[in-house]
Protein backbone atom coordinates (compact mmCIF):
# COMPACT_ATOMS: atom_id res chain seq x y z
CA UNK A 1 0.00 0.00 0.00
CA UNK A 2 1.31 3.28 -1.30
CA UNK A 3 1.28 6.21 1.56
CA UNK A 4 -0.82 9.26 1.14
CA UNK A 5 2.51 11.65 0.94
CA UNK A 6 4.05 9.36 -1.42
CA UNK A 7 1.04 9.37 -3.83
CA UNK A 8 1.19 13.36 -3.40
CA UNK A 9 4.79 13.02 -4.54
CA UNK A 10 3.73 10.74 -7.29
CA UNK A 11 0.92 13.52 -8.17
CA UNK A 12 3.06 15.97 -7.46
CA UNK A 13 3.97 16.50 -11.65
CA UNK A 14 0.13 17.34 -12.27
CA UNK A 15 0.13 20.48 -10.01
CA UNK A 16 -1.18 22.71 -12.83
CA UNK A 17 0.45 25.53 -14.36
CA UNK A 18 4.34 24.69 -13.41
CA UNK A 19 6.52 22.58 -15.16
CA UNK A 20 8.76 22.46 -11.75
CA UNK A 21 7.98 19.46 -9.50
CA UNK A 22 5.89 20.23 -6.23
CA UNK A 23 6.68 18.81 -3.09
CA UNK A 24 3.69 19.12 -0.62
CA UNK A 25 6.40 19.27 2.07
CA UNK A 26 8.32 22.03 0.81
CA UNK A 27 7.33 24.64 2.92
CA UNK A 28 8.65 27.42 1.67
CA UNK A 29 6.33 28.16 -1.61
CA UNK A 30 3.35 28.15 0.78
CA UNK A 31 2.54 31.94 0.80
CA UNK A 32 -0.91 32.09 2.62
CA UNK A 33 -3.41 30.01 4.54
CA UNK A 34 -6.32 29.96 1.81
CA UNK A 35 -8.32 26.33 2.98
CA UNK A 36 -8.20 24.13 0.27
CA UNK A 37 -10.99 22.88 -1.62
CA UNK A 38 -11.82 18.92 -1.56
CA UNK A 39 -13.86 17.36 -4.28
CA UNK A 40 -14.68 14.16 -3.56
CA UNK A 41 -16.74 12.13 -6.58
CA UNK A 42 -19.26 8.95 -7.58
CA UNK A 43 -20.09 8.39 -10.88
CA UNK A 44 -22.27 4.96 -12.03
CA UNK A 45 -23.46 4.39 -8.54
CA UNK A 46 -26.76 2.30 -10.48
CA UNK A 47 -28.95 1.81 -7.43
CA UNK A 48 -26.65 0.04 -5.04
CA UNK A 49 -28.07 1.98 -2.01
CA UNK A 50 -26.65 -1.32 -0.31
CA UNK A 51 -23.60 -2.77 -0.32
CA UNK A 52 -23.05 -5.56 -3.01
CA UNK A 53 -24.60 -8.67 -1.44
CA UNK A 54 -21.84 -11.64 0.01
CA UNK A 55 -22.81 -13.28 -2.98
CA UNK A 56 -22.33 -10.97 -5.34
CA UNK A 57 -20.13 -12.06 -8.08
CA UNK A 58 -18.10 -9.19 -8.00
CA UNK A 59 -17.48 -6.34 -4.99
CA UNK A 60 -18.94 -8.77 -2.52
CA UNK A 61 -19.76 -6.19 0.43
CA UNK A 62 -17.81 -3.12 -0.80
CA UNK A 63 -20.03 -0.26 -0.94
CA UNK A 64 -23.32 1.16 0.00
CA UNK A 65 -24.91 4.60 0.14
CA UNK A 66 -24.95 4.59 4.50
CA UNK A 67 -20.91 3.97 4.34
CA UNK A 68 -20.45 6.33 1.90
CA UNK A 69 -21.86 9.28 3.88
CA UNK A 70 -20.14 8.41 7.01
CA UNK A 71 -17.00 8.87 4.98
CA UNK A 72 -18.02 12.33 3.31
CA UNK A 73 -19.14 13.12 6.56
CA UNK A 74 -16.06 12.56 8.44
CA UNK A 75 -14.15 14.27 5.38
CA UNK A 76 -16.46 17.07 5.86
CA UNK A 77 -15.04 17.67 8.86
CA UNK A 78 -11.66 17.80 8.30
CA UNK A 79 -11.96 19.87 5.06
CA UNK A 80 -13.42 23.30 5.53
CA UNK A 81 -14.95 23.38 1.30
CA UNK A 82 -16.32 20.50 0.22
CA UNK A 83 -17.80 19.91 -3.41
CA UNK A 84 -19.56 16.56 -3.66
CA UNK A 85 -20.27 15.43 -7.02
CA UNK A 86 -21.50 12.21 -9.09
CA UNK A 87 -21.26 11.93 -12.80
CA UNK A 88 -24.24 9.86 -13.55
CA UNK A 89 -26.17 6.91 -14.03
CA UNK A 90 -27.76 6.92 -10.45
CA UNK A 91 -30.35 5.27 -12.09
CA UNK A 92 -31.39 1.07 -12.69
CA UNK A 93 -28.75 -1.80 -11.50
CA UNK A 94 -30.51 -3.15 -8.56
CA UNK A 95 -34.57 -3.97 -7.04
CA UNK A 96 -34.30 -0.27 -5.37
CA UNK A 97 -34.58 1.01 -8.67
CA UNK A 98 -37.20 -1.48 -10.08
CA UNK A 99 -39.82 -0.29 -7.31
CA UNK A 100 -38.51 3.64 -6.09
CA UNK A 101 -37.22 4.63 -9.84
CA UNK A 102 -34.10 6.32 -8.54
CA UNK A 103 -36.52 8.60 -5.90
CA UNK A 104 -34.65 7.20 -3.17
CA UNK A 105 -30.99 7.40 -4.20
CA UNK A 106 -31.65 11.11 -5.23
CA UNK A 107 -33.45 11.66 -1.83
CA UNK A 108 -30.18 10.39 0.22
CA UNK A 109 -27.92 12.03 -2.47
CA UNK A 110 -29.52 15.17 -1.59
CA UNK A 111 -29.39 14.13 2.29
CA UNK A 112 -25.61 13.95 2.09
CA UNK A 113 -25.38 17.27 0.66
CA UNK A 114 -24.16 16.17 -3.03
CA UNK A 115 -23.15 19.73 -5.37
CA UNK A 116 -24.56 18.38 -8.35
CA UNK A 117 -24.56 15.28 -10.74
CA UNK A 118 -24.82 14.78 -14.84
CA UNK A 119 -27.09 13.00 -16.50
CA UNK A 120 -26.36 9.81 -17.41
CA UNK A 121 -28.40 7.31 -20.23
CA UNK A 122 -29.79 5.28 -17.60
CA UNK A 123 -31.60 8.56 -16.16
CA UNK A 124 -33.91 7.91 -19.24
CA UNK A 125 -35.03 4.52 -18.52
CA UNK A 126 -38.62 5.60 -17.57
CA UNK A 127 -38.11 8.42 -20.40
CA UNK A 128 -38.55 12.29 -19.22
CA UNK A 129 -41.86 11.79 -16.99
CA UNK A 130 -40.02 9.24 -15.00
CA UNK A 131 -36.55 11.41 -14.36
CA UNK A 132 -38.96 13.99 -13.49
CA UNK A 133 -40.72 12.37 -10.91
CA UNK A 134 -37.45 11.25 -9.32
CA UNK A 135 -35.75 14.58 -10.02
CA UNK A 136 -38.45 16.41 -7.62
CA UNK A 137 -36.25 14.33 -4.91
CA UNK A 138 -32.93 16.15 -5.98
CA UNK A 139 -32.44 19.34 -4.05
CA UNK A 140 -29.13 20.10 -5.91
CA UNK A 141 -28.83 20.74 -9.76
CA UNK A 142 -28.72 18.60 -12.87
CA UNK A 143 -26.24 19.24 -15.36
CA UNK A 144 -26.20 18.33 -18.94
CA UNK A 145 -25.08 21.09 -20.97
CA UNK A 146 -25.77 19.22 -24.54
CA UNK A 147 -28.73 18.24 -23.80
CA UNK A 148 -32.11 20.19 -25.33
CA UNK A 149 -35.05 20.00 -22.59
CA UNK A 150 -37.13 22.81 -23.18
CA UNK A 151 -40.72 22.06 -23.11
CA UNK A 152 -40.12 18.34 -21.99
CA UNK A 153 -40.61 17.37 -17.89
CA UNK A 154 -37.45 17.39 -17.80
CA UNK A 155 -36.51 21.21 -18.15
CA UNK A 156 -37.27 22.45 -14.21
CA UNK A 157 -34.77 19.99 -13.25
CA UNK A 158 -31.43 20.23 -15.54
CA UNK A 159 -29.31 23.08 -16.03
CA UNK A 160 -25.88 23.76 -17.73
CA UNK A 161 -23.88 24.70 -15.70
CA UNK A 162 -22.93 25.70 -12.38
CA UNK A 163 -20.41 28.08 -10.28
CA UNK A 164 -19.34 27.74 -6.94
CA UNK A 165 -17.43 30.65 -5.60
CA UNK A 166 -15.16 29.68 -2.50
CA UNK A 167 -13.34 32.25 -0.42
CA UNK A 168 -13.18 34.16 -3.96
CA UNK A 169 -11.99 31.41 -5.35
CA UNK A 170 -14.39 30.16 -8.40
CA UNK A 171 -15.20 26.80 -9.46
CA UNK A 172 -17.32 26.12 -12.61
CA UNK A 173 -19.02 23.06 -12.97
CA UNK A 174 -20.68 22.18 -16.07
CA UNK A 175 -22.51 18.97 -17.35
CA UNK A 176 -22.19 16.67 -20.76
CA UNK A 177 -24.02 13.66 -21.50
CA UNK A 178 -24.13 11.21 -24.13
CA UNK A 179 -24.95 11.31 -27.63
CA UNK A 180 -28.80 9.32 -26.90
CA UNK A 181 -29.36 8.03 -30.33
CA UNK A 182 -28.44 4.40 -30.18
CA UNK A 183 -27.68 4.33 -26.45
CA UNK A 184 -31.57 5.61 -25.59
CA UNK A 185 -34.16 3.87 -26.90
CA UNK A 186 -36.18 6.95 -29.21
CA UNK A 187 -39.62 6.23 -27.66
CA UNK A 188 -37.57 6.56 -23.70
CA UNK A 189 -36.02 10.11 -25.21
CA UNK A 190 -38.99 12.16 -25.32
CA UNK A 191 -38.45 15.35 -26.87
CA UNK A 192 -35.13 15.50 -25.41
CA UNK A 193 -32.02 16.16 -27.59
CA UNK A 194 -28.82 15.66 -27.86
CA UNK A 195 -26.65 18.25 -28.79
CA UNK A 196 -22.64 17.57 -29.86
CA UNK A 197 -20.74 17.14 -26.46
CA UNK A 198 -17.23 18.82 -27.93
CA UNK A 199 -18.96 21.63 -29.36
CA UNK A 200 -20.76 22.27 -25.96
CA UNK A 201 -17.88 21.30 -24.14
CA UNK A 202 -15.69 24.03 -25.78
CA UNK A 203 -18.81 26.46 -25.59
CA UNK A 204 -19.29 25.74 -21.46
CA UNK A 205 -15.16 26.10 -20.99
CA UNK A 206 -15.26 29.88 -22.41
CA UNK A 207 -18.16 30.69 -20.57
CA UNK A 208 -16.85 29.53 -17.57
CA UNK A 209 -13.63 30.80 -18.10
CA UNK A 210 -14.18 34.18 -19.82
CA UNK A 211 -17.94 35.25 -18.81
CA UNK A 212 -17.82 33.46 -14.98
CA UNK A 213 -14.26 34.33 -14.64
CA UNK A 214 -13.27 30.69 -12.96
CA UNK A 215 -10.62 29.42 -11.83
CA UNK A 216 -11.13 25.88 -12.04
CA UNK A 217 -13.45 24.35 -14.37
CA UNK A 218 -14.86 20.78 -14.07
CA UNK A 219 -16.30 18.57 -16.66
CA UNK A 220 -19.26 16.30 -15.06
CA UNK A 221 -19.12 14.30 -17.45
CA UNK A 222 -21.53 10.85 -18.46
CA UNK A 223 -19.55 10.47 -22.48
CA UNK A 224 -17.31 7.30 -21.13
CA UNK A 225 -13.76 7.51 -20.63
CA UNK A 226 -12.09 6.31 -23.94
CA UNK A 227 -13.38 4.25 -27.17
CA UNK A 228 -11.27 2.73 -29.87
CA UNK A 229 -13.50 4.28 -32.69
CA UNK A 230 -14.11 7.81 -33.22
CA UNK A 231 -16.99 8.23 -30.91
CA UNK A 232 -16.31 11.33 -28.59
CA UNK A 233 -14.98 9.95 -24.68
CA UNK A 234 -13.22 12.00 -21.89
CA UNK A 235 -9.74 11.82 -23.37
CA UNK A 236 -10.79 13.47 -27.18
CA UNK A 237 -12.46 15.99 -24.82
CA UNK A 238 -9.36 16.97 -22.70
CA UNK A 239 -7.27 16.46 -26.19
CA UNK A 240 -9.54 18.84 -28.07
CA UNK A 241 -11.02 21.73 -25.87
CA UNK A 242 -8.71 24.21 -23.74
CA UNK A 243 -10.00 25.91 -20.40
CA UNK A 244 -11.05 22.48 -18.66
CA UNK A 245 -9.00 21.28 -15.48
CA UNK A 246 -10.58 18.18 -14.66
CA UNK A 247 -12.99 15.76 -16.13
CA UNK A 248 -14.79 13.07 -13.75
CA UNK A 249 -16.44 10.73 -16.08
CA UNK A 250 -18.70 7.97 -16.39
CA UNK A 251 -20.55 5.84 -18.49
CA UNK A 252 -18.05 3.07 -19.40
CA UNK A 253 -17.65 1.87 -15.59
CA UNK A 254 -13.80 3.00 -15.78
CA UNK A 255 -11.66 1.74 -12.61
CA UNK A 256 -8.42 4.74 -12.82
CA UNK A 257 -6.63 4.74 -9.78
CA UNK A 258 -5.14 8.09 -10.99
CA UNK A 259 -6.20 10.45 -12.81
CA UNK A 260 -5.02 10.44 -16.46
CA UNK A 261 -3.37 13.36 -17.63
CA UNK A 262 -3.89 15.11 -21.27
CA UNK A 263 -2.44 17.76 -22.63
CA UNK A 264 -4.75 20.52 -23.82
CA UNK A 265 -4.81 22.52 -27.14
CA UNK A 266 -3.62 25.45 -25.17
CA UNK A 267 -0.63 22.67 -23.76
CA UNK A 268 -1.85 22.96 -20.30
CA UNK A 269 -2.90 19.93 -18.59
CA UNK A 270 -6.57 18.16 -18.43
CA UNK A 271 -6.83 15.79 -15.89
CA UNK A 272 -9.55 12.67 -16.57
CA UNK A 273 -10.70 10.65 -14.02
CA UNK A 274 -13.50 7.79 -13.57
CA UNK A 275 -14.65 5.70 -10.24
CA UNK A 276 -15.46 2.38 -11.57
CA UNK A 277 -19.23 1.46 -10.33
CA UNK A 278 -21.35 0.76 -7.69
CA UNK A 279 -20.08 3.19 -5.37
CA UNK A 280 -17.24 0.71 -4.66
CA UNK A 281 -15.16 4.04 -4.80
CA UNK A 282 -15.34 7.41 -3.57
CA UNK A 283 -12.92 9.44 -5.46
CA UNK A 284 -10.49 12.73 -4.18
CA UNK A 285 -9.17 15.84 -5.36
CA UNK A 286 -7.35 17.93 -3.31
CA UNK A 287 -6.51 21.84 -4.05
CA UNK A 288 -3.85 23.89 -2.79
CA UNK A 289 -4.17 27.36 -3.23
CA UNK A 290 -1.71 27.88 -0.97
CA UNK A 291 0.94 28.29 -4.15
CA UNK A 292 2.74 31.59 -5.22
CA UNK A 293 4.01 29.72 -8.38
CA UNK A 294 1.04 28.53 -9.40
CA UNK A 295 -2.90 28.97 -8.60
CA UNK A 296 -3.21 25.72 -7.61
CA UNK A 297 -1.59 22.59 -6.74
CA UNK A 298 -4.03 19.32 -7.54
CA UNK A 299 -3.53 16.18 -5.54
CA UNK A 300 -5.24 12.94 -6.11
CA UNK A 301 -6.75 9.50 -4.37
CA UNK A 302 -9.26 7.32 -3.89
CA UNK A 303 -10.90 5.34 -0.97
CA UNK A 304 -12.54 1.97 -1.22
CA UNK A 305 -15.37 1.42 0.86
CA UNK A 306 -14.59 -1.92 2.56
CA UNK A 307 -16.78 -3.84 4.81
CA UNK A 308 -18.02 -3.32 8.21
CA UNK A 309 -14.56 -4.07 10.22
CA UNK A 310 -17.45 -5.86 12.73
CA UNK A 311 -18.87 -8.09 10.40
CA UNK B 1 -37.61 1.14 -34.40
CA UNK B 2 -37.18 -2.55 -33.13
CA UNK B 3 -33.62 -2.03 -34.36
CA UNK B 4 -32.93 0.92 -32.82
CA UNK B 5 -33.96 -0.44 -29.74
CA UNK B 6 -32.09 -3.58 -29.66
CA UNK B 7 -29.28 -2.03 -29.82
CA UNK B 8 -29.63 0.47 -27.52
CA UNK B 9 -30.61 -2.53 -25.28
CA UNK B 10 -27.37 -3.98 -26.87
CA UNK B 11 -25.19 -0.87 -25.55
CA UNK B 12 -26.83 -0.27 -21.79
CA UNK B 13 -25.91 -4.32 -21.55
CA UNK B 14 -22.74 -3.36 -22.33
CA UNK B 15 -22.32 -0.90 -19.61
CA UNK B 16 -24.22 -2.52 -17.28
CA UNK B 17 -22.31 -4.94 -17.02
CA UNK B 18 -19.29 -3.51 -16.72
CA UNK B 19 -17.48 -5.20 -19.14
CA UNK B 20 -14.33 -4.96 -20.66
CA UNK B 21 -14.60 -1.84 -23.19
CA UNK B 22 -11.60 -0.46 -21.48
CA UNK B 23 -9.70 -3.12 -20.42
CA UNK B 24 -6.43 -1.71 -20.59
CA UNK B 25 -7.10 0.55 -17.96
CA UNK B 26 -7.05 -1.11 -14.31
CA UNK B 27 -10.23 -3.35 -14.47
CA UNK B 28 -9.22 -5.00 -11.24
CA UNK B 29 -11.30 -3.06 -9.42
CA UNK B 30 -11.45 -2.51 -5.79
CA UNK B 31 -10.44 -5.81 -4.46
CA UNK B 32 -7.04 -5.37 -5.30
CA UNK B 33 -6.74 -1.89 -4.04
CA UNK B 34 -2.98 -1.44 -3.88
CA UNK B 35 -3.17 1.74 -4.51
CA UNK B 36 -6.10 2.45 -2.13
CA UNK B 37 -6.75 3.14 1.21
CA UNK B 38 -9.48 0.96 2.50
CA UNK B 39 -11.78 2.28 4.68
CA UNK B 40 -14.54 0.83 7.32
CA UNK B 41 -17.35 3.40 7.69
CA UNK B 42 -20.13 2.77 9.85
CA UNK B 43 -23.00 3.41 8.06
CA UNK B 44 -24.05 6.75 8.79
CA UNK B 45 -27.35 6.15 10.92
CA UNK B 46 -28.83 9.34 9.44
CA UNK B 47 -28.79 7.90 5.82
CA UNK B 48 -29.32 4.42 7.15
CA UNK B 49 -32.62 5.64 8.91
CA UNK B 50 -34.23 6.94 5.75
CA UNK B 51 -33.22 4.21 3.97
CA UNK B 52 -35.02 1.81 6.30
CA UNK B 53 -38.09 3.39 5.93
CA UNK B 54 -38.22 2.60 2.39
CA UNK B 55 -37.18 -1.13 2.64
CA UNK B 56 -40.75 -2.13 3.87
CA UNK B 57 -42.45 -1.28 0.15
CA UNK B 58 -39.06 -2.55 -1.20
CA UNK B 59 -39.30 -6.26 0.66
CA UNK B 60 -43.23 -6.09 0.30
CA UNK B 61 -42.53 -5.93 -3.86
CA UNK B 62 -39.44 -8.20 -4.52
CA UNK B 63 -39.54 -10.40 -0.72
CA UNK B 64 -41.60 -12.55 -2.69
CA UNK B 65 -40.03 -16.25 -2.22
CA UNK B 66 -40.19 -17.79 -5.36
CA UNK B 67 -37.85 -20.89 -4.67
CA UNK B 68 -35.87 -22.61 -1.54
CA UNK B 69 -32.40 -23.27 -2.52
CA UNK B 70 -30.91 -26.31 -0.61
CA UNK B 71 -27.16 -26.15 -1.24
CA UNK B 72 -25.06 -23.21 -3.06
CA UNK B 73 -24.89 -22.98 -6.93
CA UNK B 74 -22.13 -21.64 -8.16
CA UNK B 75 -20.69 -20.88 -11.86
CA UNK B 76 -17.34 -22.83 -12.61
CA UNK B 77 -14.94 -24.46 -15.01
CA UNK B 78 -15.17 -26.67 -16.75
CA UNK B 79 -18.35 -26.88 -15.41
CA UNK B 80 -20.54 -25.52 -12.76
CA UNK B 81 -23.87 -26.49 -11.24
CA UNK B 82 -25.22 -22.85 -12.11
CA UNK B 83 -24.11 -23.31 -15.38
CA UNK B 84 -25.80 -26.13 -15.88
CA UNK B 85 -29.14 -24.60 -14.70
CA UNK B 86 -28.97 -20.91 -16.05
CA UNK B 87 -28.36 -22.42 -19.49
CA UNK B 88 -31.22 -25.67 -18.89
CA UNK B 89 -33.74 -22.88 -18.29
CA UNK B 90 -32.80 -21.26 -21.54
CA UNK B 91 -33.22 -24.46 -23.71
CA UNK B 92 -36.20 -25.67 -21.82
CA UNK B 93 -37.79 -22.18 -22.17
CA UNK B 94 -37.09 -21.81 -25.45
CA UNK B 95 -38.28 -25.31 -26.52
CA UNK B 96 -41.79 -24.61 -24.88
CA UNK B 97 -42.25 -21.58 -26.54
CA UNK B 98 -41.68 -23.03 -29.69
CA UNK B 99 -43.24 -26.02 -29.26
CA UNK B 100 -40.47 -27.85 -30.63
CA UNK B 101 -37.28 -29.27 -29.58
CA UNK B 102 -34.11 -26.76 -29.05
CA UNK B 103 -30.81 -28.42 -29.53
CA UNK B 104 -28.86 -25.97 -27.40
CA UNK B 105 -28.94 -23.35 -24.60
CA UNK B 106 -25.53 -21.39 -24.14
CA UNK B 107 -25.01 -18.17 -21.73
CA UNK B 108 -21.79 -16.66 -20.47
CA UNK B 109 -21.13 -16.13 -16.59
CA UNK B 110 -20.41 -12.52 -17.07
CA UNK B 111 -24.48 -12.06 -17.68
CA UNK B 112 -25.00 -12.40 -14.11
CA UNK B 113 -24.60 -10.69 -10.82
CA UNK B 114 -24.87 -13.33 -8.51
CA UNK B 115 -24.41 -16.88 -7.32
CA UNK B 116 -27.06 -18.47 -5.35
CA UNK B 117 -26.75 -19.80 -1.47
CA UNK B 118 -28.78 -21.62 0.87
CA UNK B 119 -31.98 -20.63 2.00
CA UNK B 120 -35.08 -18.75 0.53
CA UNK B 121 -34.44 -17.33 -3.01
CA UNK B 122 -36.76 -14.27 -3.61
CA UNK B 123 -37.84 -11.68 -6.75
CA UNK B 124 -35.41 -8.98 -5.29
CA UNK B 125 -32.47 -11.44 -5.68
CA UNK B 126 -33.52 -13.25 -9.19
CA UNK B 127 -33.49 -9.56 -10.19
CA UNK B 128 -29.79 -9.08 -8.80
CA UNK B 129 -29.18 -12.70 -10.50
CA UNK B 130 -29.96 -11.62 -13.97
CA UNK B 131 -30.11 -7.74 -13.76
CA UNK B 132 -30.49 -6.88 -17.37
CA UNK B 133 -33.45 -6.61 -19.45
CA UNK B 134 -33.20 -8.40 -22.35
CA UNK B 135 -35.61 -11.22 -24.24
CA UNK B 136 -34.94 -14.91 -25.45
CA UNK B 137 -33.33 -15.50 -28.72
CA UNK B 138 -33.38 -18.91 -30.72
CA UNK B 139 -30.75 -18.74 -33.63
CA UNK B 140 -30.17 -21.73 -36.04
CA UNK B 141 -26.43 -22.54 -36.34
CA UNK B 142 -24.76 -25.34 -38.63
CA UNK B 143 -22.80 -28.69 -37.04
CA UNK B 144 -19.75 -26.87 -38.12
CA UNK B 145 -20.64 -23.57 -36.29
CA UNK B 146 -21.64 -25.75 -33.00
CA UNK B 147 -18.33 -27.14 -33.24
CA UNK B 148 -16.51 -23.47 -33.25
CA UNK B 149 -18.86 -22.98 -30.48
CA UNK B 150 -17.77 -26.00 -28.60
CA UNK B 151 -14.22 -24.91 -29.19
CA UNK B 152 -15.00 -21.25 -28.19
CA UNK B 153 -16.09 -22.70 -24.82
CA UNK B 154 -13.77 -25.31 -25.02
CA UNK B 155 -10.72 -22.10 -25.22
CA UNK B 156 -11.88 -20.26 -21.94
CA UNK B 157 -11.88 -23.43 -20.26
CA UNK B 158 -15.57 -24.06 -19.95
CA UNK B 159 -18.80 -22.04 -19.56
CA UNK B 160 -22.31 -22.70 -19.28
CA UNK B 161 -24.08 -24.98 -21.81
CA UNK B 162 -26.90 -27.08 -22.54
CA UNK B 163 -27.15 -30.01 -24.88
CA UNK B 164 -24.13 -30.44 -25.71
CA UNK B 165 -21.41 -32.82 -23.95
CA UNK B 166 -17.68 -32.74 -25.28
CA UNK B 167 -14.30 -33.11 -23.09
CA UNK B 168 -11.92 -30.32 -23.46
CA UNK B 169 -8.37 -31.44 -24.50
CA UNK B 170 -5.96 -28.09 -24.68
CA UNK B 171 -8.13 -25.40 -25.95
CA UNK B 172 -10.44 -27.79 -28.27
CA UNK B 173 -13.40 -29.51 -27.79
CA UNK B 174 -12.85 -33.40 -28.55
CA UNK B 175 -15.71 -35.89 -28.54
CA UNK B 176 -19.11 -33.52 -28.91
CA UNK B 177 -22.12 -34.70 -28.79
CA UNK B 178 -25.61 -33.13 -29.11
CA UNK B 179 -28.47 -34.35 -27.36
CA UNK B 180 -26.34 -37.85 -26.83
CA UNK B 181 -25.77 -38.01 -30.99
CA UNK B 182 -22.77 -37.03 -32.30
CA UNK B 183 -22.34 -33.75 -33.96
CA UNK B 184 -22.70 -33.84 -37.74
CA UNK B 185 -21.17 -30.80 -39.72
CA UNK B 186 -23.99 -30.83 -42.38
CA UNK B 187 -27.01 -30.61 -39.89
CA UNK B 188 -28.68 -27.80 -38.10
CA UNK B 189 -29.40 -27.02 -34.94
CA UNK B 190 -31.09 -24.54 -32.91
CA UNK B 191 -29.50 -22.99 -30.04
CA UNK B 192 -31.44 -20.72 -26.82
CA UNK B 193 -29.47 -17.62 -25.54
CA UNK B 194 -30.42 -14.09 -24.84
CA UNK B 195 -30.65 -10.71 -26.79
CA UNK B 196 -27.37 -9.43 -25.55
CA UNK B 197 -25.46 -12.79 -26.19
CA UNK B 198 -26.93 -12.95 -29.35
CA UNK B 199 -26.11 -9.57 -30.31
CA UNK B 200 -22.80 -9.92 -29.39
CA UNK B 201 -22.32 -9.07 -26.00
CA UNK B 202 -20.46 -12.05 -24.70
CA UNK B 203 -17.22 -14.15 -25.85
CA UNK B 204 -19.17 -16.26 -28.54
CA UNK B 205 -18.59 -15.25 -31.95
CA UNK B 206 -19.66 -18.86 -33.62
CA UNK B 207 -23.10 -17.35 -32.43
CA UNK B 208 -22.52 -14.46 -34.93
CA UNK B 209 -23.00 -16.63 -37.74
CA UNK B 210 -26.14 -17.61 -37.94
CA UNK B 211 -28.14 -19.06 -40.45
CA UNK B 212 -30.98 -18.17 -38.81
CA UNK B 213 -32.82 -15.64 -36.25
CA UNK B 214 -35.58 -15.79 -33.89
CA UNK B 215 -36.41 -13.55 -31.19
CA UNK B 216 -38.79 -13.98 -29.02
CA UNK B 217 -39.32 -10.45 -27.88
CA UNK B 218 -41.98 -11.17 -25.18
CA UNK B 219 -40.08 -13.58 -22.99
CA UNK B 220 -38.21 -11.71 -20.63
CA UNK B 221 -35.20 -13.47 -19.67
CA UNK B 222 -35.32 -11.99 -16.19
CA UNK B 223 -39.23 -13.25 -15.74
CA UNK B 224 -37.95 -16.74 -17.62
CA UNK B 225 -35.53 -17.24 -14.40
CA UNK B 226 -38.12 -16.13 -12.59
CA UNK B 227 -40.48 -18.73 -13.54
CA UNK B 228 -37.52 -21.15 -13.91
CA UNK B 229 -37.51 -20.96 -10.24
CA UNK B 230 -40.67 -21.31 -9.41
CA UNK B 231 -41.61 -24.05 -10.96
CA UNK B 232 -39.00 -25.77 -9.30
CA UNK B 233 -39.30 -24.92 -5.83
CA UNK B 234 -36.45 -26.86 -4.34
CA UNK B 235 -32.70 -26.09 -6.04
CA UNK B 236 -30.41 -28.07 -5.73
CA UNK B 237 -27.06 -28.35 -7.66
CA UNK B 238 -26.41 -30.63 -10.75
CA UNK B 239 -22.72 -31.85 -12.07
CA UNK B 240 -23.24 -34.44 -14.86
CA UNK B 241 -20.01 -33.95 -16.72
CA UNK B 242 -21.58 -32.16 -19.60
CA UNK B 243 -18.04 -30.32 -20.15
CA UNK B 244 -15.00 -32.21 -18.66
Amino acid sequence: MISRKEFLKRSAALAAGTALPLWLSDGDREVSTRPDITILYTNDTHARLDPFPDNALQFAGLGGIARRASLVKKIRAQEKNVLLLDAGDVFQGTPWFDVYGGKVDLKLMTEMSYDAMAVGNHEFDRGPDGFAEAAQKAGFPILASNYHVQNTPMNPYVRRLLVKSIDGFRVGIFGLGIELDGVVPKELQGDVRSRNPEAWARGMANSLRDYHKCDFVVCLSHIGYSYDDDRIDDVKIAERVKGIDLIIGGHTHTFLDEPVAITNPEGKTTLVTQMGHGGVRLGRVDLNLNRSDAPFALTSQFYTIGKDSLS
Amino acid sequence: MKYISLQAVLFSLLILSGCSTTSSVSEEGGDSATDSEITYPEPDPEIAGILESYRNELDQETGKRVAVITDTLKFGQPEGALGNLVSDALRYRASRELRSFVNVGVIGEISFGLFLTPGDLTVGEVLEFMPYENHLVVLTLSGRKIQELANQIASIGGAPVSGLRFRIEGDRARGVLVNSQVLNPDSYYTVATTSWVANGGDQFPALWEYSDRNDLYDVDVRQLYIDHFESRREIYPVIDGRVR
